[in-house]
């Protein structure tokens, strides 16, 4: 698969963490095209507005305001149109509870953000082709990315 | 002649004096013939009222005369009368013959029965004499008994008294017990700050530390390097630290789940995990006569990291770390500590190294929070580990005890309920 244009969307409230993400998104040598959210109900917004044409993968923050990450991603899961997007959940949280909570709710990857930019650059470049893999969604992949 | 004229006239007087006597006699006579008439006269009546009553009495004896008629007739009729009774009596002296034979023979009967009674009262006496004997001894025992329930009674007292006294206090303990619920809860929210709240910043600067150590580097001094290095490393102590107080939390909020394992396996798995460590010390780990141990399994495998990583860690620089690890099922007598039970059955498990060890005097302290015997620039750590490890030993109801002496390694003994 050569490098076709990947279009990523990032739901995190945080104006830090979007920058970096940014950032080592553009260090990694992929082609992509970010979007960004600034938090939970922006997303499920985006999304519904945009049914017909969705991202190739939603990288979404758990510990957002309002609608947290775990409640969008049960509301993806419930919608028809929604369901079939590769999701990777992204947070600080290192609690094996409720990761697996997580992938119960029907997450496709998990990465714990890391401290280290270099680690983020990685986990990301990672996450990204098993993304693709999203059109079996019957096997979906249980990952922790843990760099 | 005057003596014949006087004897005439003599003649004369006595003849008169004859005269008045016979009439005096006469008189006399006349007088008892009135009487004598009066005799016959009432004689006479007397005879007319005997006849009278000869009449009434012969009317009387004609009538008794025609009674003892009727009375003669009637015995006629008795004697018929008699004449059948004897009779029926001769029937009835027949019956009573036969009857008199079979009294006889019940007689016989009832004398058999008289021995046999006499025979059963014998036996009754002697039984009654028993039940005499055995009255007695019950009475006697009644005595106690009575001493008994009065004490009984008295110790009842005491109880209901303790009884209050131990409501008041689980009332106390409830109270308690709702006051921890409280502080558990706070500590949840305490974990749930630090795992989000206090990591999110440390996180970044850590991350932007990062991206001017790699983007930068060319542009900054060498002093301006080494202040960034220092900064990394006070940025991950720190995040060591959230980690290590994250980990201790959660073993005293995180549900219990005992199960019975391997104790190979978890020994296995950590040393899969600290093979660099171990590569590196140029440790041999001897893991001996290990068994099922009834165990929270996430929590004792933290246990034995914690335990194996502060061997290899304490090792001395020279010599080249050993630890040897064994499991051995003992009696709680055999521990000598009294927060175990005598004849419970424990699981002794050693950890042995022979690393630098500490002073004994500092046996207890080591496993208190934050406490450290060395400055972190010679040993790193953040006083956590060995705290979370007797966490882990109180949540398995055990106990965990340490031996050393400066310089001759250390050694550990955790007993835990077999």
């Amino acid at each position: 698969m050569k490098t076709k244009q990947r279009n990523i969307l990032l739901a995190d409230d945080d104006k830090d963490d979007r920058y970096f993400f940014d950032k080592a998104l553009k260090e990694i040598e992929v082609s992509a095209n970010l979007i960004t959210v600034n938090d939970g109900e922006a997303l499920m917004a985006y999304l519904s507005e945009n049914s017909e044409q969705l991202p190739d993968i939603l990288f979404l923050d758990i510990n957002m305001p309002g609608k947290n990450g775990l409640e969008c991603l049960q509301g993806i899961q419930c919608n028809e149109k929604l369901k079939l997007l590769s999701v990777v959940m992204f947070s600080t949280s290192n609690d094996s509870q409720e990761i697996s909570m997580l992938f119960k709710s029907g997450a496709h990857v998990y990465i714990h953000k890391p401290s280290d930019f270099s680690e983020l650059k990685q986990v990301i470049s990672h996450a990204l082709p098993i993304a693709d893999d999203k059109m079996v969604p019957a096997s979906k992949v249980k990952y922790i990315l843990n760099a | 002649m005057a003596k014949k004229i006087k004897s005439n006239v003599e003649e004369l007087s006595n003849t008169q004096k004859e005269l008045v006597f016979q009439k005096s006699e006469k008189e006399k006579l006349a007088a008892e013939l009135v009487i004598a008439k009066k005799e016959l006269s009432f004689l006479k009546k007397e005879k007319e009222k005997r006849l009278a009553e000869l009449g009434i009495a012969n009317k009387e004896l004609v009538f008794q005369d025609e009674e003892k008629g009727k009375r003669a007739a009637e015995l006629g009729i008795a004697n018929i009368e008699l004449a059948f009774q004897d009779e029926e009596k001769g029937k009835r002296a027949e019956e009573l013959g036969i009857a008199n034979i079979e009294l006889a023979f019940q007689d016989e009967e009832k004398g058999k029965r008289a021995g046999e009674l006499i025979i059963a009262n014998k036996e009754l006496l002697f039984q009654n004499q028993e039940k005499e004997k055995r009255a007695e001894e019950l009475i006697i025992a009644n005595e106690e008994l009575l001493f008994q329930n009065k004490e009984k009674e008295k110790r009842a007292e005491e109880l209901i008294i303790a009884n209050k006294e131990l409501l008041f206090q689980n009332k106390e303990k409830e109270k308690r017990a709702a006051e921890l619920i409280i502080a558990n809860k706070e500590l949840l929210a305490f974990t749930y700050i630090s795992s989000h709240d206090l990591q999110e910043p440390l996180r970044k600067i850590q991350t932007f530390v990062t991206i001017i150590l790699e983007n930068e580097s060319k542009n900054l001094s060498e002093d301006g390097k080494y202040n960034f290095g220092r900064m990394q490393m006070a940025a991950g102590r720190m995040q060591q630290l959230i980690d290590d107080l994250l980990a201790f939390s959660r073993i005293t909020t995180t549900e219990l789940k005992f199960e019975k394992t391997s104790l190979s396996n978890i020994i296995d798995q950590v040393k899969a995990e600290l093979k660099d460590t171990i590569l590196e010390k140029k440790a041999t780990i001897e893991a001996s006569e290990l068994g099922f141990v009834n165990i929270i399994p996430f929590q004792f495998r933290q246990l034995m990291y914690n335990l194996i990583s502060n061997a290899l860690k304490f090792s001395q620089p020279d010599i080249p770390s050993h630890i040897l690890i064994k499991s051995i099922l003992v009696k709680g007598s055999a521990a000598k500590n009294k927060k175990l039970s005598f004849v419970k059955d424990y699981c002794h498990i050693t950890i042995k190294d022979n690393g630098i060890g500490f002073e004994p005097h500092f046996s207890e302290r080591i496993f208190e929070v934050f406490q450290k015997l060395h400055g972190k620039e010679v040993y790193g750590g953040t006083g956590i580990g060995l705290a979370i490890v007797k966490k882990i030993i109180e949540n398995h109801n055990g106990v965990i005890t340490a031996t050393s002496q400066l310089k001759k390694g250390a050694s550990f003994d955790i007993y835990i309920p077999a």
